[in-house]
């Protein structure tokens, strides 16, 4: 037998190993963003997906630049023979009812729309999060702010926000701030009840028995366990205000005619559903594209994010 | 001796995918369970107890899977089924589980009586009415007093050791032929602990079940098991009767583990400490795997495997400690006469009789 | 009455605990009352539930106290303390957690929660002194200077709780609550942890309030034992006397209930059950009285007549067994 070779009269001499040798972690280093960048690119629908979204985004925020698309620019109205072209090699998405390049216009009007939604998303991330984070923490908090929740949340949304826009006019920075103005409570209530859910864990009670503050508790033990819920509330809101934005501008409160977004685009073709269908299809396409494809990279981001799914 | 084998594991070999690694954490283990007895598996966590027995159920994690070796159990390999509903006809109604956490088990949603005769209308195929008289006299099995008002009532309403109870009484529904418990009464307090334990002792006897015990504490294994399974890094490194184990080891990991105990320790002095901590799967294992912890380890032990080495007909050591070229060791000092000293704790004298003199 | 000349370093005085839960009172402690004396190891043992943690915790000031008094070297400290009342008290007082996996920050590095209690209070001249505070802290609990940036979970229970320990010694702390430091952890790594904190013991001239629930390995750490049911202390004694001369019915029940590592003695013992309900509380109320020295039992009259009984007879037994 082999193994009998390897036995041999010092085999059975005792022999010591260095005490520290059993300590030594053998495991690979671990690194947090590392494992979160490893798992999200092992979904191959989310590489597909984060490169439409880079794609989107590169089209609305550069092509408008080249184009120098002016939505009130209506140099064509009096020629029809530009008006309800079909998408061909010239004009990709047709013209319009005014003679109005139909894809400078979507991408101008996507970048509006996606402007409109991250912003919103950003205020409403920021403050609820910070709000949140209080208000989870402090049982005094807790006892205002659970009244304010019950009030706001008890007046419809859609509601409030014709209201804000009908008082303060259409324009850009009206609309975000109507669609954030009471939109970052259910951020904040989402973060409170995720607050309330780990703030008594004994690594916080360790924390506070070695003199940490409680904005240290917040920012260094509660925020990175928030990490994998924020990108999820995050890839949830960038869509719900983009939606958001075509609805109201399809009821007639959003934007004005003086700029493009997707929201006007498809509230004016809607008309045109059935004599010119690409005017009303290629639009809503593109601003189903973009929901779809950040819903997805802003789910798959939110799973890797998660410690748990780190292991396998 | 005629021995009846209820359920025979041989060769069986366990990999875990990790970090797009494969680790083992079985290995090469082999164990008969003879039919009524109770075997105690003992080990630390991550020694792989919990994950060897998983296998009896077809339970591991996903990423988990047997790549070698053979389950024998009613003369059917087990080890290969891999359809789900195949499992059915063995998990819970063959060979049934409790685990530590009674929660995990039991639905927060559905009233104790509920969930009793879920699984006796499921497995027994009993009528409404027959299993609720049935889940009510098994209630009154488990020690749960005034069962019948109690049926109705939320696992949320029970306290730990109750809920532990039902557990039980849900595992024994089926009239399993082994029970597995794993870790039962780790998360109970003592006095619930010694309940339960009782518990299941009496239960094994009326039912007639296999009873596998998975525990770390030395305390339970003495008072429950026939048969005690010490676990290290994925191997059974000793194995023998109840009195084998405690008062005759051979293994320096038994040792170890036997010598730390808090009851042995004089007040003031060094408690004796296993060094260092247990290998994780990530590590390779040569040789012993305890070698590198062993007050004993000897050149070879980090170099090959040792066999099991046969000290008596049921008594079995994995250390090349048995070889007859090795050395001649005697278990350390602490605990020799362990029962001597044990019954001494018991009896010993208080400062009282002291300050009369 | 006792006339010591041990410093008494914390003293605790019908302290009372409660929790409001849904406008319902729920009283967790009830007139609790002990001292412990510098450079002692004083257990307090109860099941889940008896209060234990949350007196541990009031000591710390993770609890609010309704009632009573918790004083720390002649000062009272479960009130508002000032800036600098508090970090002397969170330098003095500091905790160590039962459960090593649910008591560190897993999303920190081993450093950052090894110097958290550092960096609160500025415990340092510099960063050179940091990191050799950091490290020798690891040190001293056998773990490697490359552990520093490793996470949490990547460390076996054992070890973490070692890093548990190494972050209260950085500290240099004078009383230690330990509530609960081994029962999460490995028979085999068990060991480890009581050495590391007797060696601390030893070194620094800790004081220690261990929290268990184990009556063996409280029986090699402490020096004095009190005995908790139900928010209530039932029994204090020195170690060896309650071992000995266990009164109270609920301290005998727990004594039993603990299973002996030996098959023949447990293979051979009958179980008592404590049932309050079961007991005759006749007569006035009980109150925690002294029946021999250094031992105290919560009875009244009546009962203590009965015990005295007792107790006379364990010491008659025990003589026997010693001339035998």
């Amino acid at each position: 037998m082999s193994e009998e070779k390897l036995i041999n009269e010092d085999s059975f001499t005792f022999y010591k190993v260095d005490d520290s040798v059993s300590e030594v972690i053998s495991a690979p280093e671990y690194s947090y963003w590392k494992s979160v960048f490893k798992t999200f690119f092992s979904s191959k629908i989310a590489i597909i997906m984060l490169i439409i979204v880079a794609a989107v985004l590169l089209m609305s925020f550069i092509h408008p630049m080249i184009s120098g698309y002016d939505n009130q620019d209506m140099s064509n109205i009096n020629n029809p023979s530009e008006w309800f072209l079909r998408p061909s090699l010239k004009h990709p998405f047709g013209t319009d009812d005014v003679g109005r390049d139909l894809f400078d216009m979507v991408w101008a009007g996507a970048r509006t729309s996606l402007f409109i939604a991250i912003m919103a998303t950003v205020i409403t991330t920021v403050i609820g999060t910070i709000v949140g984070m209080f208000w989870g923490f402090s049982k005094k908090v807790d006892i205002v702010m659970i009244e304010v929740y019950n009030i706001i949340s008890n007046i419809p949304f859609t509601l409030i926000v014709m209201i804000i826009s009908f008082t303060l006019k259409a324009g850009i920075w009206q609309l975000i701030f109507a669609l954030s103005c009471t939109s970052w409570i259910s951020t904040a209530y989402f973060i409170r009840v995720q607050v309330m859910i780990i703030r008594d864990r004994e690594y916080n009670l360790a924390s506070r028995t070695l003199g940490s503050s409680t904005t240290k508790i917040i920012f260094h033990n509660i925020l990175p366990y928030l990490i994998s819920v924020l990108v999820t509330s995050i890839s949830r809101d960038v869509p719900h205000f983009i939606s958001y934005e075509v609805f109201l501008s399809f009821i007639g409160v959003g934007l004005t005619e003086r700029v493009a977004s997707l929201g006007r685009i498809v509230q004016t073709n809607a008309k045109y559903m059935q004599s010119a269908p690409y005017m009303f299809v290629l639009p809503v396409f593109v601003t189903a594209l973009i929901s779809i494809s950040l819903y997805i990279v802003g789910q798959t981001l939110a799973d890797a994010s998660d410690p748990r799914n780190h292991m396998i | 001796m005629e021995k009846n084998i209820i359920l025979s594991v041989k060769d069986l070999e366990v990999k875990f995918k990790v970090r797009d690694r494969e680790l083992t954490a079985i290995r090469n283990v082999s164990l008969d369970f003879e039919e009524g007895k109770v075997v105690a598996i003992v080990g630390e966590s991550g020694s792989g107890k919990s994950v060897f027995t998983k296998t009896f159920t077809g339970m591991l994690d996903i990423n988990g899977r047997i790549s070698n070796g053979e389950i024998y159990f009613e003369g059917k390999d087990i080890s290969k089924i891999t359809d789900d509903k195949d499992w059915e006809q063995i998990r819970g109604k063959k060979i049934a589980t409790v685990f530590q956490d009674p929660m995990t088990s039991l639905n927060p949603v559905r009233t104790i009586g509920y969930q009793i005769s879920e699984v006796i209308i499921k497995h027994q195929g009993k009528s409404k009415e027959e299993a609720k008289q049935i889940a009510i006299e098994l209630m009154e099995k488990v020690g749960i007093k005034d069962a019948a008002n109690r049926y109705d009532e939320y696992p949320f309403m029970y306290s730990g050791g109750m809920r532990q109870r039902i557990v039980i009484a849900i595992a024994l529904a089926c009239r399993p032929k082994i029970l597995i418990c794993d870790e039962p009464t780790t998360a109970l307090d003592v006095t619930i602990q010694a309940q339960i334990i009782e518990l299941i002792k009496e239960l094994a006897k009326e039912y007639e079940f296999t009873t596998i015990y998975i525990t770390h504490d030395l305390g339970v294994v003495a008072n429950v098991a026939d048969i005690v399974a010490v676990m290290y890094a994925g191997q059974i490194v000793e194995y023998g009767l109840v009195e084998e184990i405690f008062y005759n080891p051979q293994h320096p990991y038994t040792w170890g583990l036997l010598s730390s105990l808090p009851q042995l320790g004089e007040k003031g002095d060094e408690l004796f400490a296993i060094k260092g901590t247990p290998p994780s799967l990530f590590q390779e294992i040569k040789g012993d795997g305890f070698a590198p912890r062993s007050e004993y380890s000897m050149k070879i032990d980090f170099e090959l495997e040792p066999p099991m080495f046969k000290v008596s007909d049921t008594h079995y050591a994995k250390t090349w400690l048995l070889d007859p070229r090795a050395p001649k060791v005697e278990k350390p000092k602490t605990i020799q006469n362990l029962h001597e000293k044990m019954l001494a704790l018991t009896s010993k004298g208080g400062v009282y009789s002291d300050r009369d003199k | 009455m006792t006339e010591t000349n041990r410093e008494v370093l914390l003293d605790v005085k019908n302290l009372e605990v409660t929790f409001t839960n849904n406008r319902k009172k729920f009283r967790a402690v009830k007139d609790v009352s002990f001292q412990i004396y510098k450079g002692e190891t004083f257990a307090l043992v109860g099941e889940s539930g008896s209060g234990k943690t949350t007196i541990g915790r009031a000591i710390i000031g993770l609890n609010e106290t309704s009632d009573g008094d918790i004083i720390y070297k002649g000062k009272k400290i479960n009130c508002k303390l000032s800036k600098e009342e508090s970090k002397e008290m969170t330098r003095n007082i500091q905790m160590i957690f039962q459960d090593p996996a649910a008591s560190l920050n897993e999303r920190a590095t081993i450093s950052y929660c090894i110097a958290e209690g550092l960096d609160n209070y500025k415990l340092y001249k510099d960063e050179t002194e940091r990191q050799q505070k950091i490290d020798a802290a690891l040190e001293s609990v056998g773990l490697l200077p490359e552990h520093k940036s490793r996470y949490p979970h990547e460390f076996s229970g054992g070890q973490r709780q070692r890093v548990g320990v190494a972050r209260a010694m950085v500290m240099e702390p004078e009383f230690i609550v330990a509530d609960e430091p081994i029962s999460a952890l490995d028979v085999s790594i068990r060991a480890q942890v009581l050495n590391l904190m007797n060696k601390f013991k030893i070194e620094r001239g800790l004081t220690y309030l261990f929290i268990a629930h184990d009556l063996s390995v409280v029986r090699y750490f402490s020096d004095r034992i009190a005995v908790i049911n139900k928010g209530r202390i039932v029994e204090i004694a020195p170690t060896e006397d309650l071992f000995a001369y266990p009164l109270h019915p609920y301290t005998r029940s727990l004594l039993q209930s603990v299973p002996m590592p030996d098959p023949r003695i447990e293979k051979n013992k009958e179980l008592i059950v404590y049932d309050e309900s079961k007991r005759d509380l006749s007569g006035e109320k009980p109150k925690l009285r002294e029946i021999v020295k250094d031992h105290y039992v919560f009875m009244n009259d009546r009962e203590k007549a009965e015990y005295e009984v007792q107790l006379q007879k364990m010491i008659e037994e025990r003589k026997q067994l010693k001339v035998g």
